[in-house]
């Protein structure tokens, strides 16, 4: 009696995940990148949990907020193209909810 | 028919019961890089995995039908029969869940769940009446694939978010808003975990009730009120052991960046919820594992510590057969005893329990010192501090340079140039601290990666 393995559903698991994943991260950080770009530098406040590493603390996340404010003023960009650079930003995160929403709903449509 | 019902009733309960061990066993997985990181607070953290699981597990059952319909061969087995066989295959998978638990060896709650029911089913009923074709394919291959599939996907997914988000400019890169990210990568982390985990306990129940009559064997799709039921387990387990597991985290993650966990998160789920919708029953601890490696050896400078590899790999690879082992075990004593033998197992389940249930009262575990078993897999990739600049990064680097030494050679010129009343007074200029070590020095603070 032989054994018989669908290889072809490893190869579908590795290609959903794959681009599913890239989609994701992709689309995050170039969110990210035009948020910086349109004079919005995200600095996340520390949180209080002293087991955690590399949390900076509140001194480092002010003057974290500090640098990035200064580099934003002297950003060559107009208020018009900083405007912009934050439309797509906001638009490239609501692209990586929809891709992870797409996902989703193949599983449960499956 | 009363045995059966009796039999039946404890199934379920040990189910529900391993089911809540898994939620306790796994929280990790998905939270253990967002702690790490500081994206969230444990209690947080917790809360919303155990809400995450609690949802995923309405998701899919193809990982339920992989268990009720696909690995035992119905045909080839005494159906009442075989429900003691299931209650010591449960038995096998639980004590060996809760031994690798207390003694802090990696282990996969799933693969003991499996082997369990393997070896119960070895002892008590014959090797026909396992299908090998499916426990290879659905089972075994999954778990060598997976955590590969998901390291390489974490790998890529790494590189693109450093790549997409580097500056050469010194100015800020953004890096710190992928901390908010986790926060959504985690939850889907502990979804994905909801779909996997919480459909093998439904996998057993549905078995148990197909053996039982109480449920058709051609509809093999779990009933409402025991994905109900296991998904409330599970999502209570999570919330219940949270702090527990998550003991290793400070030691452990002690390199991970935002940008980086971010990647493995995403590669972990994305992973999980493609196999859940195949039917594959993966090891979420393992993927998990796979990712965060895959993710370390991403960033530039990074290199493999094969002797952790090894440990956790050699942790995995124990448990299927050592679960079975205790499976086995628990089969024979149903094979030998029978009905006391089933009574036996239900003493030896129920000791074993209360046993490491006061074990573990010994020492307190809170959200202050709690930590993580999926962290030694952050321990297998070594980073450099300073990694090497990459490509564009030396372009840079070289044009420097060259523009100090130009500027060093034009002041030269300009000194040297009215020889004679001002060169006896003329001071050398300054030597500008520039040169190879601060053009190194800046070069090292550019490509200093966060």
């Amino acid at each position: 009696m032989g054994i018989s393995i669908d290889w072809f559903a490893f190869v579908q698991v590795f290609a959903a995940a794959l681009i599913g994943a890239l989609l994701v991260v992709g689309f995050y950080a170039v969110g990210l990148r035009l948020l910086v770009r349109g004079g919005r530098a995200p600095i996340v406040a520390p949180v209080e949990f002293t087991d955690a590493i590399t949390v900076i603390s509140e001194k480092e996340a002010r003057r974290a907020a500090k640098a990035a404010a200064k580099a934003a003023k002297k950003s060559p960009l107009a208020d018009g193209q900083k405007r912009l650079a934050r439309i797509g930003a906001y638009l490239s995160f609501a692209l990586c909810g929809l891709a992870v929403l797409a996902g989703l709903s193949l599983i449960v449509l499956r | 028919m009363e045995t059966a019902a009796l039999i039946v009733v404890l199934v379920i309960a040990l189910a529900l019961f391993f089911d809540f061990t898994n939620g306790f066993h796994d929280t990790a997985n998905a939270m253990a890089t967002p702690i790490a990181t500081g994206a969230l607070k444990p209690k947080v953290a917790v809360l919303l995995a155990a809400s995450l699981n609690l949802v995923g597990a309405f998701l899919s059952t193809e990982v339920s039908k992989t268990i009720s319909h696909g690995i035992i061969r119905e045909d080839q087995i005494e159906p009442l029969a075989f429900l003691p066989i299931i209650f010591a295959g449960l038995i096998g998978a639980i004590t060996w869940n809760m031994l690798t638990w207390l003694l802090g060896l990696p282990s996969s709650s799933s693969h003991a769940l499996f082997g369990g029911l393997i070896g119960a089913t070895l002892v008590g009923a014959t090797a026909s009446a396992i299908d090998f074709g499916m426990v290879l394919s659905k089972v075994v291959l999954p778990a060598l694939i997976a955590p590969f599939t998901a390291g390489v996907i974490a790998f890529l997914a790494t590189r693109l978010a450093y790549a997409m988000t580097r500056r050469y400019d010194n100015k800020p890169d953004g890096r710190d808003g992928f901390r908010w990210g986790q926060i959504f990568t985690s939850s889907l982390v502990a979804l994905a975990h909801g779909t996997n985990d919480a459909q093998k306990t439904m996998g057993v129940i549905t078995l148990a009730l197909i053996m039982a009559g109480w449920q058709s064997g051609a509809h093999a799709d779990p009933q409402l009120w025991v994905i109900l039921a296991c998904a409330l387990t599970i999502a209570l387990g999570t919330y219940m052991g949270g702090w527990r597991i998550i003991r290793t985290l400070g030691k452990g993650l002690t390199d991970v960046k935002p940008a980086q966990g971010f990647s493995a998160e995403t590669s972990t789920a994305a992973t999980i919820l493609a196999s859940s919708a195949l039917g594959f029953a993966l090891s979420t601890t393992q993927v998990a594992s796979g990712s965060v490696i895959g993710s370390g050896l991403g960033r530039r400078g990074s290199k493999v510590r094969w002797r952790t590899v090894g440990r956790i790999a050699v942790g995995w690879v124990l448990t299927l057969p050592a679960s079975a082992a205790v499976g086995a075990f628990a089969a024979l004593l149903v094979v030998w005893f029978g009905g006391a033998g089933i009574v036996i197992d239900a003493v030896l389940a129920v000791a074993i329990i209360v046993a490491l249930f006061l074990r573990s009262r010994r020492t307190h575990v809170d959200s202050s010192n709690a930590m993580s078993e999926v962290a030694d897999s952050g321990l297998a990739v070594k980073v450099k501090r300073n990694p090497p600049p990459t490509r564009r990064q030396r372009a840079l680097l070289r044009a420097e340079r060259a523009q100090q030494k130009a500027d060093r050679a034009k002041e030269r010129a300009k000194n040297t140039a009215p020889r004679g009343k001002n060169s006896a007074t003329a001071k050398p200029s300054p030597e500008k601290p520039t040169d190879r070590s601060t053009a190194e020095k800046s070069g090292a603070e550019k490509t200093g990666e966060r």
